[in-house]
């Protein structure tokens, strides 16, 4: 009996230990990509050692990006009220065409953003698209404007996602970016430090 | 005499009508527009006003469009689930008001897209949009710019 009641009881603090279990790992890969400040960086090389809150977004859209976007900027207060360092956030467009560095530091400077452990990341298409295909985000054009000039846009649908990175690059935790519950993302960081 | 008299104060009646018609209305007590805020966004950007529209008559209405020299282009959207975590939106068309309901217009849902506004809209700024009912006629709102919804009623 006792022999069996010891791996069992390990197994339950294992367990425990293990709250949030490893949805996927970014080992062995990186990624070329430019900052708001047009910057090269390289992904997750620069947030290494560093918690990370990340989400994945296009400028034009003006609902759902900025409602998750927001959220981010609501997880970074509680944080910083809970005095909580080493996090880093990051926001990846998978709209690179279109949004610039000079695009996402508008964006970002609109809504008075504390860039401080915030970083917006664009780049190549092909590399964008490799790094959403990683962590299993679809963005796929759908509806468009047109507008008088000719110039047209396009709306995605989208992965709308908020997601936990572990300082070693592992992906811990998903969670819906538009609806995310801040107390639930704070109390997973805190298990995570 | 007499008739050129009538017929010149019936064109007059007929003009001011008409002039009358095409004046964006101010709030009145049966079609109530509150709350309504926009979010911040660069010149050249995207931006989604929000707002709760009220229809405390005895008629259905409905919202057929709107305006804005604040944006090149003002769309009625709505934002869907496409299936477990993904989003999307898409133009909306006309909306129907049942008498005596509210409609919200909010993050996640229906919103009036301003695309490519005119210059830069910032926290605390103040913009007006018209709203084209089919019934009503133009209401005019005023919209404060925010990152969270405005829950006081605002006085349009």
């Amino acid at each position: 009996m006792k022999r069996l009641s010891i791996p069992f009881i390990l197994l339950l603090i294992y367990g425990c230990r293990e709250k949030l279990p490893v949805v996927d790992d970014f080992k062995n890969s990186n990624y070329k990509l430019i900052n708001q400040n047009n910057q090269e960086v390289i992904f997750p090389d620069f947030v290494k050692g560093k918690l990370v809150v990340m989400n994945y977004i296009f400028t034009n859209c003006p609902d759902i990006c900025p409602l998750s976007t927001n959220n981010m900027r609501l997880i970074q207060e509680q944080l910083k009220k809970e005095k909580i360092d080493n996090v880093q956030f990051v926001s990846l467009s998978f709209d690179p065409e279109f949004d610039s560095p000079e695009v996402l530091r508008k964006f970002a400077g609109i809504r008075n953003l504390d860039l401080s452990n915030w970083t917006f990341l664009t780049g190549d298409k092909s590399t964008t698209d490799s790094v959403i295909k990683k962590v299993g985000v679809l963005a796929v054009p759908n509806d468009s404007t047109i507008f008088k000039n000719g110039r047209k846009i396009y709306y995605y649908i989208h992965t709308d996602r908020i997601q936990l990175i572990d300082p070693e690059g592992r992906i811990r935790k998903n969670y819906k970016g538009s609806t995310i519950n801040v107390n639930e993302i704070i109390a997973d960081i805190k298990s995570l430090q | 005499m007499k008739r050129r008299l009538l017929i010149m104060v019936a064109l007059i009646f007929m003009l001011n009508t008409i002039i009358f018609a095409q004046q964006p209305k101010t709030q009145n007590s049966k079609l109530k527009i509150q709350n309504a805020w926009v979010r911040p966004a660069a010149k050249g950007a995207n931006s989604a006003l929000y707002f709760v529209i009220e229809n405390n008559s005895i008629k259905t209405d409905t919202l057929i469009g709107a305006e804005s020299k604040i944006a090149e282009e003002v769309e009625v959207h709505e934002s869907f689930k496409k299936d477990n975590d993904r989003m999307g939106m898409r133009p909306a068309g006309k909306l129907a008001i049942n008498p005596k309901s509210e409609f919200e217009f909010k993050p996640g849902g229906f919103h009036i897209m301003l695309l490519g506004v005119t210059k830069d809209l910032k926290i605390g700024d103040k913009i007006e949009v018209v709203l084209l009912f089919k019934n009503k006629g133009k209401i005019k709102i005023k919209a404060e710019v925010s990152d969270m919804p405005i829950t006081k009623k605002m006085k349009q």
